[in-house]
């Protein structure tokens, strides 16, 4: 099969799909190496307690149990998290929330693991736990963590812009708001898995669920206190990552237990139950909107109070709400803001990275808000955002700079012409008997990349193998958005060779080089950033050896096509493998390292909100149209139609492009209308698939994804980071569709048929 | 106890616990890890197979109820190199993403196109409703399973 | 667990009972199994009830329709004697788990579950089934209602087990209709359900006969036929349909839970009546 030269632009079929499809790909849970022992954790019944003691003489003896471990087993630091170290491998002193590890069994079997798990004793001392992070930041409430100054504040920091608050007083219309916003759980639907055993020269190998293999191997040589280069980690394809693998999951469990499994392999595969109780989740949130704007419409002021829960340990809370003070402002240019973050320690799970990254919390109130004020000053929602939206070099309020592509007015534009947006008063007037309808539009951003937190790196290598085919070593796992099938269709337009020219080699620390981590919308970009200068080194080198080999005496002249070299002029050609056969083996190899560019531009955030990543250079953009219909008779909201207009850049594989857009706009539903992960004094209420709703196939329409193909000219090939704007927008749209059709907004999402009945009820009898 | 039954075409005589589960028995015994577990309780249809060519959840059947059974897992779609027609369009239409999902979507179609075999998007969403999927949306397995059925119609 | 056993024979199964009385019954394991894994449980022995052919029929006899207790949902679902006799029943299958869940799970587990959430009992109770109880040594008929006692609670004795369902064949003037509200529309466990069964005279109005029961809003199925003698003679019209389930809203108690609170259950009891004029 040849695929087209120039792959950039087209559908390309994915690499991994015949595999994944016929259940031959090998995922972390797939791993069942001869003679492995079960790894499994007794998890704290308490949220915030002291070990007093741990028994487990009830457990040593047991057949079939071949180690119990403690903290005291291990031999470093015991601490885990990014970029703040402070979560446990195995709890010692105390407990945090209600699924914080203790102890660790090896066992031969599930039924002596339940058994042996049952029968350990675990001594607390019951300690006050506090649930509510207003109340956590409260004077004299239970500290989680004792060695911080900052008591139970992770983070916190302010953003000013112009004159702050003041400006209020000119404002025409002013709008206030407070929203509460849901976790969202990933529930991707291969729970935390993997396998680990220490090899005959002493190094730990850990193949695991991971976005994150160089990064969790510099957290566990630390944890476990481990010399780096004795530990490597695999990440095979993910099923399904969101965030909800950015950073170690089982991994430190799995290192600890192959450390004492005498040599054999060890596996772990979290229940549905467990991964629901022990993974993070989206923070839930309250943000406090208040926007004013002058009479003709011209955004004026904003203040925002953003306060995240980040529960029992920081995970990726800082960084998460770095970002979502970054985007309180949205796309608009509004003269002087203030926002304010908090990010608060509580007993409750941990929440931390999850696709969208603190933006969707923002921007499900911003874009509400922006409805409610539109609506004050009797103008029409669309022109409203349309007049105050960023064009590129202008600001936004939170001060960020819009130095790179800005296609928000033609994402808007689009929308605006498109008849779902053209024929709604019809449309919302065609409905039927106890049906009531509304449309909903909302409008956003989202940044690429970290940000100026961490160095935004990634290191591509390629290989031109000895038979004339290509390798090409992945730095950054694939969780399924298949930036894997990207890197080959990169690669093979400036090779120019078909898909079947390429070989892809998942991240394994041991063979490719270190980058950063599967998420932020960086993946392709980073990653392809970097693999697209590998693969021009890489050309330049075969196409000077073709000369050298008499094919020519310009590279100009020549042409790399699947699995040769052509001479242009004389139409001669030599088999890549022949040049191959001439080139050492280090000259076939090339390798290129990639640093994303972060904004210079000075701002108005404090020092730690800078450091965690604030702000952003590259950004997409997006507006999304619903129509939605309520059943006046039970509640329940059917999204009738869906439309996502994308600003990502130049699209680089049209299929994945949707597959992104489509998946993306579902799970954003799924955050709007159903998904209410519960917790309650920090015990967890939807334990598992059957309480925690996740949209099925009946419940979402098909998606209409129409991109806005703006150049990006740092991006590969113009693209920029897709995979998260889509998430930002489907709760407000639908929120500001449902408040058309029920004459008011509703502040508390999931908007649950329940919510809704309730709400026009109340409505009802005033 | 010992258990007889065909795997994908094949005789299978097993020694096997009383409660040990079918998904188990695929994935652990036998080495065929495409049958995936998400749930473990019915609520997700990851580990659908086909019994007797019937789509049922091998989470929550236990291996002695296969006695005397035929049973259909990913393994046994497609012979060879040569993917099924449903797994082909599966491919083609970009139905998968992380693709854990995609053993029982597939097997679920087959379900759905022994019975209907000219299903509309309507009918394709309730055969569907209970395997999840996190990462399409939906549309583009829809979009295969359309795409299989009228390959498959043709071929007939 | 020891043992499984999956007679073929009723003889079988009643030696395996009388040997171990403590023997669960598995029918098609979606409860079952779901339950044992939730609570960690390993009976000792169990015994499937799948190969029994004589509990996999649907018949009519003497104007009663017989269901089999190992009859799946997919049966019903298929059945052309369900289809046109009992469309209310049809129509609660047809929205009942997704299909693995309707080729595993029978009518039989549906009912001994006696969850109040279970899809198939409204229609049940509507239909005035009545359910045909085996032992050993004997059988028995208890009217459906008789048969669930509570949240998961059945009057079967520890030998005894479920053996048929018989339905009176309604007139064929009548209505009837099964209406489920669940946190979603597929793979859903419903937050208030409602099966009705209606007969109006020939004027198309005036209501001849009618039958409600409500699911997931009190311990068991709830009936109030106190309530429903009130419509009889009535005109059908949306404002009676709606003081109806004003009435009945404000005699159930249902309880706050995961799906849904007691209020808006309350709510659902009241609105779902008037579902019917959108289906009629
Ligand atoms: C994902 C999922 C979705 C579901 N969705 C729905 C739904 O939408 N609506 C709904 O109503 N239910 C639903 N259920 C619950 C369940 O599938 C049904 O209640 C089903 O009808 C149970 O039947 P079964 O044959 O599988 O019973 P089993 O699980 O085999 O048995 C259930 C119980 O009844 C006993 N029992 C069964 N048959 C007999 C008998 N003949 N005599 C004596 N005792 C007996 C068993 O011992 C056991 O205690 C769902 C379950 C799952 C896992
Ligand atoms: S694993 Fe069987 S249905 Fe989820
Ligand atoms: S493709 Fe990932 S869950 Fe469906």
């Amino acid at each position: 099969m040849t695929g087209p030269l120039t792959p950039i632009g087209t559908s390309l079929k994915r690499t991994d799909g015949p595999s994944k499809i016929r259940g031959l790909e090998k995922y972390a849970a797939d791993y069942y190496p001869a003679n492995f022992l079960w790894a499994d954790v007794k998890r704290s019944d308490h949220p915030h307690a002291l070990i007093k003691g741990i028994d487990l003489s009830h457990v040593r003896g047991l057949p079939g149990v071949l180690a119990v471990l403690t903290h005291e087993d291990i031999k470093g630091a015991n601490r885990i998290g990014v970029p703040e170290m402070d979560q446990p491998v195995l709890a010692d002193q105390k407990v945090c929330y209600k699924g914080d590890p203790v102890v660790l069994v090896l066992a031969e079997n599930k039924a002596v693991m339940q058994e042996a798990l049952h029968k350990i004793e675990i001594d607390y001392e019951v300690l006050p736990a506090v649930f509510d992070p207003e109340d956590a930041l409260a004077e004299g409430a239970p500290v989680l963590h004792e060695n911080r100054s900052g008591k139970n504040l992770l983070i916190g920091g302010a953003i000013e812009h112009g004159n702050g608050m003041e400006a209020f007083q000119v404002c025409d219309a002013i709008v206030e708001a407070e929203f509460d916003l849901p976790y969202q759980e990933h529930a991707y639907l291969e729970t935390e898995a993997g396998i680990a055993c220490v090899d005959d020269e002493g190094v730990l190998e850990i193949t695991a669920s991971t976005q994150t293999p160089w990064r969790d191997r510099n957290e566990l040589a630390y944890a476990l206190g481990l010399p780096v280069d004795s530990i490597r980690v695999i990440a095979p394809y993910l099923g399904g990552g969101f965030g909800g693998k950015d950073g170690i999951t089982v991994q430190g469990l799995l290192g600890l237990a192959a450390l004492h499994s005498n040599g054999r392999p060890v596996k772990m595969w979290t229940s549905r139950e467990e991964s629901f109780l022990a993974s993070t989740k989206r923070h839930p949130g309250r943000v406090h909107y208040r926007v004013g704007c002058k009479e003709d419409g011209t955004l004026h002021a904003v203040s925002c109070r953003i306060v995240l829960d980040t529960g029992a340990y920081a995970s990726l809370g800082g960084p998460v709400l770095a970002l979502a003070m970054e985007h309180a402002a949205g796309a608009y240019r509004i003269p002087h803001a203030l926002v304010e973050g908090f990010c608060v320690y509580t007993n409750n799970p941990v929440s931390g990275a999850f696709r969208g990254f603190g933006a969707p919390q923002v921007l499900a109130g911003l874009e509400q808000i922006i409805d409610m004020l539109a609506d004050k000053i009797r103008m029409d929602r669309l022109e409203f955002r349309l007049k105050n939206v960023v064009s590129r070099g202008d600001e936004t309020g939170c001060g960020v700079w819009m130095s790179n592509s800005t296609g928000i007015i033609p994402c808007l534009e689009k929308v605006k012409e498109h008849p779902f947006w053209v024929q709604q008063e019809e449309w919302v007037n065609q409905a039927g008997p106890f049906k009531q309808r509304g449309v909903g539009i909302a409008a956003g951003l989202q940044g690429t990349g970290y940000g100026p937190m961490v160095a935004d790196i990634a290191n591509a290598k390629i290989e031109l193998l000895s038979d004339g085919h290509f390798r090409i070593y992945s730095g950054v796992a694939d969780m399924g958005q298949g930036n894997n099938p990207t890197n080959v269709q990169i690669a093979g337009e400036v090779l120019g060779q078909a898909a079947d020219y390429f070989e892809l080699l998942q991240p394994d620390t041991a063979c490719s080089l270190p980058s950063g981590s599967s998420s932020a919308s960086r993946t392709t970009y980073t990653f392809g950033n970097a693999l697209k200068t590998a693969a021009t080194i890489l050309k330049e080198r075969i196409l000077t050896r073709a000369c050298n080999m008499g094919l020519g005496i310009y590279a100009e002249d020549l042409l790399l096509s699947s699995g040769k070299v052509f001479h242009l002029t004389s139409g001669r050609e030599i088999p890549l493998a022949n040049i191959a056969a001439s080139m050492s083996p280090e000259e076939r190899i090339s390798s290129y390292a990639y640093t994303a560019p972060v904004a210079k531009h000075p701002d108005s955030a404090g020092s730690a909100i800078r450091a965690a990543g604030f702000p952003h250079r590259v950004f997409a953009f997006a507006c999304h149209l619903a129509r939605v219909e309520i059943d006046a008779l039970t509640g329940e909201v059917e999204v009738c139609d869906y439309l996502a207009v994308t600003d990502a850049g130049r699209v680089l594989n049209p299929q994945i492009y949707e597959q992104q857009v489509q998946g993306g706009a579902v799970q954003g539903m799924g955050y709007a209308l159903w998904e209410d992960f519960r917790v309650e004094n920090g015990e967890v209420l939807t334990r598992n698939l059957a309480s925690y709703i996740l949209p099925t196939s009946m419940d979402v329409p098909d998606i209409l994804s129409l991109p806005v193909e703006t150049v990006e000219e740092t991006g590969p090939f113009g693209m920029k980071g897709l995979g998260e704007i889509v998430i930002n927008l489907p709760l407000p749209a639908i929120a500001n569709g449902v408040a058309w059709a029920l004459g008011r907004h509703i502040f508390t999402s999931p908007l649950t048929a329940e919510r809704i009945l309730l709400t026009m009820e109340k409505r009802q009898a005033e | 106890m010992i258990i007889h039954f065909t795997l994908n075409g094949e005789n299978k005589n097993l020694d096997c616990a009383p409660d040990c589960r079918v998904v188990d028995l695929l994935r652990e015994e036998l080495g065929h890890t495409g049958t995936k577990e998400a749930c473990g309780s019915g609520e997700c249809g990851a580990c659908t197979i086909l019994v007797d060519g019937i789509s049922k959840l091998s989470c929550l059947m236990l291996a002695a109820q296969l006695e005397g059974h035929a049973v259909t897992t990913i393994e046994g779609m497609s012979k060879g190199e040569e993917l099924h027609p449903i797994q082909k369009s599966f491919v083609e239409k970009g139905a998968v993403q992380c693709g854990f999902c995609s053993p029982g979507m597939v097997m679920a179609t087959a379900d759905l196109l022994q019975r209907n075999p000219s299903p509309d998007r309507k009918e394709i969403r309730e055969a569907l409703s209970g395997n999840l999927c996190r990462c399409t949306g939906y549309q583009k397995i829809i979009d295969a399973v359309e795409s299989a059925a009228a390959e498959m119609r043709d071929d007939a | 667990m020891n043992s499984i056993f999956l007679p073929y024979k009723m003889g079988d199964l009643w030696e395996v009972k009388q040997k171990d009385p403590e023997a669960i019954i598995l029918a098609g394991g979606t409860g079952l199994l779901v339950f044992l894994r939730e609570k960690g449980l390993h009976p000792h022995t169990i015994v499937g009830l799948e190969n029994l052919w004589e509990l996999k029929q649907i018949e009519m006899q003497n104007g009663e329709i017989r269901i089999g207790a190992m009859v799946t949902h997919q049966q019903l679902l298929e059945s052309p004697v369900i289809q046109a006799q009992l469309p209310g029943l049809h129509q609660a299958v047809t929205v009942l788990g997704y299909p693995p869940i309707r080729h595993m799970g029978t009518i039989g587990g549906n009912i001994c579950t006696a969850s109040p959430a279970g899809d198939t009992l409204p229609s049940l109770y509507v239909l005035n089934a009545v359910a045909e109880l085996r032992t050993p040594t004997a059988s028995r008929l208890l009217p459906i209602q008789d048969l669930i006692k509570g949240p998961g609670q059945n009057v079967l004795g520890r030998d005894e087990i479920l053996y048929q369902i018989r339905i009176p064949v309604p007139s064929p003037s009548a209505v009837s209709f099964y209406f489920k509200v669940g946190q979603r529309k597929a793979l859903a466990i419903s937050v208030c359900s409602l099966a009705s069964m209606l007969q109006v005279a020939e004027d198309e109005q005036t209501i001849v006969d009618c039958r409600f029961a409500w699911g997931s809003v009190g311990p068991t199925i709830m009936r109030f036929p106190g309530l429903e003698k009130n419509l009889i003679g009535e005109k059908l019209s949306l404002n009676k349909l709606r003081e109806f389930g004003q009435t009945a809203a404000s005699m159930v108690s249902p309880i706050t839970d995961i799906r849904g609170s007691a209020e808006y259950r309350r709510m659902l009891v009241s609105n779902l009546p008037s579902k019917m004029l959108q289906t009629l």
